[in-house]
């Protein structure tokens, strides 16, 4: 797939940029622990208002026809600012699942409404590009097409149209779509992050459309673009606490001195930046592995999925070490970009599972 | 022959390389044509003439005002041919230095010298100034025409070759330690300079302790201004920290850039390979290669793009961790098999190489503690430390010989 021509991703930075900066700072994201959504709504239609939902979805679908660069651009920006909102799930991962069976009629209109924003979808299950995966659902699919059963972990489960769920069924995975607005009840999970708005969500003979028409080609495609997606969201969170984190250094005196004039912090400082741009490089690798189709683009996805969340969990941990007691309150930021590194390891298979990827993917190519 | 300029094709750029190694390179017998033998300063004198030596400085400083990618190309097509002699625009440190902080009237007389010379040696560490360079004590006393050069230098590799060397000396002892040093181009050649080689951790015998007693050097040989000798050194260290990212002291062995990686092959070869903990150990530190690989690229695009080098600066620090830790993990790997060395446990013997030549990067070139307190302070802008020597003049500072 292509993505935008480099001046236009630039611009649409700079303006995504500008927009957070004004509109999505600390007390805004505060604000979203009262919303049932961890958002201000508002956020989410000014969002689709610029076109961002659709970033991935082609032009014939009312998307901006971008790649996964852009998707990268879009993510490092939204990690920058920890914005909660459902971007990895519905516009990345499940607009890549639904566009990819829009021969299907039963879908037009979901699709038309999940790329303009209007609809939100959560994903559930085991498949492997299910963010967080419930091995212990005990989902079941009737004859008539329906779905019964309770699958948890569901994120934003509780305030999106659809739930797009994805299981093995008889070593085959099955992929549906089942509309929020009947037989089904989500129940809220508390989560560590006050922010992330996990539910358990229990169907009752729910209709669903399955996404038949998906191969495995499809599926991985999905797979890998959400980890690059995710992982240019961490790379973005891990730089903004990095560049938060510096600034104190800077300006916190103890000692009749910057803290930041003293070896033991500035070695940790430079090893931090060292990550971070570490993080950077591997995302970008490997949106640029996905749109240019190179052969080792398993690889070097795995590889960024890896890099990217040990560098989120590595740099919150420290920053809040560099802080010191400041950081261990809530009315400090530290805590919440820690939160979001450790609600964000086991997504989409985690880190070692990444690592073991990489390896395989360099002994095949071997 | 076609003139080639910055706007050049690369196809123009190589067929004029090309058409000009015809006419004077013999690949075959690799000498040049006409010649019975390769001499080296006759055959540098042809490259440095054409302007190949040096293709991205100026054509006036016998360049041709290329880009350093332009340069890189030319270096390529010349060594498919085999032909020796261009790119010194980017690892003669000397010649570098010089062109950047010389007098126009010392840069003339001895850049040709340079250029069509050996690799002009460094005289900068002393027993006593290591991760502290600027508290060198070698002293350098003007004496008429020239100055007088005594003290001891140490890690000074082709000491034996080099016709000169890049001096850090002392000139004025009643100032703080940055303020009173001197750059010097020092003649190798000389009564009063004894080389002796240094038995290294490796087995290696490529560094020298350099004696000098009493050796002199011309005044008008001071690189830079006389006391601004620091602003000269940091120069020709930025220039070696650069290249030392690239993995330049590593060893190159066949295996390393084909096929299975060299990891992967050992796991193997020690019935490894299938355990989870060794497997995430390797793919770590592979993926720590390739980031830093990465992480290379995205510095050029800066540098090229703003003339930034904070990228830069990370990939010596980066190339610490992924040397010790490679090293590490074939030890761990071979276990008790380990502590065998020499050609009949040839495994055995590279992880012992390996584990100690790391210290190569992470200690030559200015220690990683000393590359980090360089990120944190030139890239990060976080303040310096207190210097408990700030303001004092050098004679008067503690030193080790002082601080009983």
């Amino acid at each position: 797939m292509k993505s935008l021509h480099e001046d236009d991703r630039s611009a649409m930075r700079e303006s995504l940029s500008r927009f957070l900066i004004a509109e999505a700072d600390e007390a805004t994201l505060r604000r979203g622990i009262d919303f049932s959504q961890g958002y201000d709504p508002k956020l989410w239609r000014q969002i689709c208002e610029m076109g961002l939902t659709g970033i991935a979805a082609a032009e014939v679908f009312g998307g901006a026809g971008g790649g996964a660069k852009d998707v990268e651009m879009v993510c490092s920006q939204l990690g920058r600012a920890l914005n909660p909102m459902p971007f990895l799930d519905s516009c990345v991962i499940g607009t890549g699942l639904l566009t990819a069976c829009s021969s299907n009629t039963h879908l037009k209109h979901i699709i038309e409404n999940v790329v303009s924003g209007e609809s939100i979808v959560a994903i559930g299950g085991n498949a492997p590009f299910v963010p967080l995966q419930d091995s212990r659902h005990n989902l079941t699919i009737h004859a008539d097409h329906t779905i019964s059963g309770t699958v948890s972990l569901v994120l934003n489960a509780a305030t999106a149209d659809f739930i797009l769920i994805g299981i093995t069924v008889d070593d085959q995975i099955k992929v549906f779509i089942v509309p929020t607005h009947a037989n089904v009840v989500c129940t809220a999970q508390q989560a560590n992050d006050p922010l992330l708005r996990p539910c358990a969500v229990c169907f009752e003979n729910a209709a669903a459309i399955e996404l038949n028409a998906l191969t495995e080609t499809d599926l991985e495609q999905a797979r890998l673009r959400g980890v690059a997606a995710l992982a240019a969201w961490q790379a973005g969170a891990a730089r903004a606490l990095f560049e938060i984190t510096i600034e104190y250094l800077k300006t916190r005196y103890q000692f009749g001195r910057p803290i930041g004039s003293f070896q033991a912090l500035k070695h940790m400082a430079a090893d931090l930046f060292l990550e971070v741009e570490s993080a950077t490089s591997a995302a970008l690798a490997a949106a640029e592995a996905i749109d240019e189709e190179k052969l080792e683009v398993a690889r070097t996805v795995a590889l960024a999925g890896f890099v990217c969340t040990d560098v989120f969990r590595e740099v919150a941990a420290q920053a809040i070490q560099l802080h010191g007691g400041i950081a261990y309150t809530q009315e400090h930021i530290a805590h919440l970009y820690w939160r979001r590194s450790r609600a964000m390891l086991p997504m989409l298979g985690g880190a070692d599972k990444h690592r073991e990827d990489y390896l395989k993917a360099l002994e095949t190519a071997a | 022959m076609t003139t080639i300029t910055q706007e050049s094709t690369n196809q123009a750029l190589q067929n004029a390389v090309n058409d000009w190694l015809d006419v004077h390179w013999d690949t075959a017998n690799r000498r040049p044509i006409n010649a019975t033998e390769y001499d080296e300063r006759s055959w540098l004198k042809q490259v440095l003439d054409a302007g190949y030596c040096v293709p991205s400085w100026p054509k006036k400083w016998f360049g041709l005002g290329l880009t350093m990618q332009q340069s890189v190309l030319i270096e390529r097509t010349f060594q498919a041919r085999k032909a020796p002699g261009t790119g010194r625009d980017r690892y003669h440190l000397g010649a570098i230095t010089l062109s950047k902080m010389g007098n126009t009237e010392l840069k003339r007389e001895m850049l040709p010298e340079l250029l069509t010379g050996p690799i002009c040696c460094l005289l900068y560490s002393e027993p006593n100034a290591g991760s502290d360079l600027a508290g060198v004590r070698t002293r350098a006393e003007l004496d008429g025409d020239s100055f007088v050069i005594n003290g001891q230098k140490v890690w000074t590799s082709d000491a034996v070759s080099a016709d000169y060397g890049m001096l850090l000396a002392r000139t004025d002892w009643d100032v703080p330690k940055h303020q009173g040093l001197t750059f010097f181009l020092f003649p190798m050649k000389q009564p009063g300079v004894e080389i002796r080689p240094i038995n290294q951790i490796t087995g290696e015998s490529k560094f020298n302790e350099v004696f000098i007693t009493d050796a002199r050097v011309p005044r008008r040989f001071v690189i830079g201004d006389l006391n601004e000798g620091w602003r000269s050194f940091q120069t020709a260290i930025a220039y070696e920290r650069l290249i030392m990212g690239q993995g330049i002291t590593e060893r190159k062995r066949g295996a390393a850039n084909e096929g299975v990686h060299p990891l992967i092959a050992l796991a193997e070869r020690t019935g490894h390979l299938d355990e989870p903990i060794f497997r995430q150990r390797i793919a770590q530190a592979i993926a720590y290669r390739e980031v830093n690989k990465l992480n290379n690229e995205r510095a050029k695009e800066e540098m090229q793009s703003s003339g930034g080098i904070s990228l830069m600066s990370l990939s010596k620090l980066a190339m610490s961790r992924i040397q010790h830790g490679e090293a590490a993990i074939a030890t761990d790997l071979l276990g008790a098999e380990a502590i065998l060395d020499g050609d009949s446990a040839l495994d055995s013997a590279n992880a012992n190489f390996d584990a100690a030549k790391a210290y190569m990067n992470s200690i030559g070139g200015g220690t990683d503690q000393i590359q980090r307190n360089i990120i944190a302070e030139k890239v990060l802008q976080l303040p310096r430390e207190l210097d408990a020597s700030k303001g004092v003049s050098f004679r008067d500072m503690k030193s080790n010989s002082s601080a009983s």
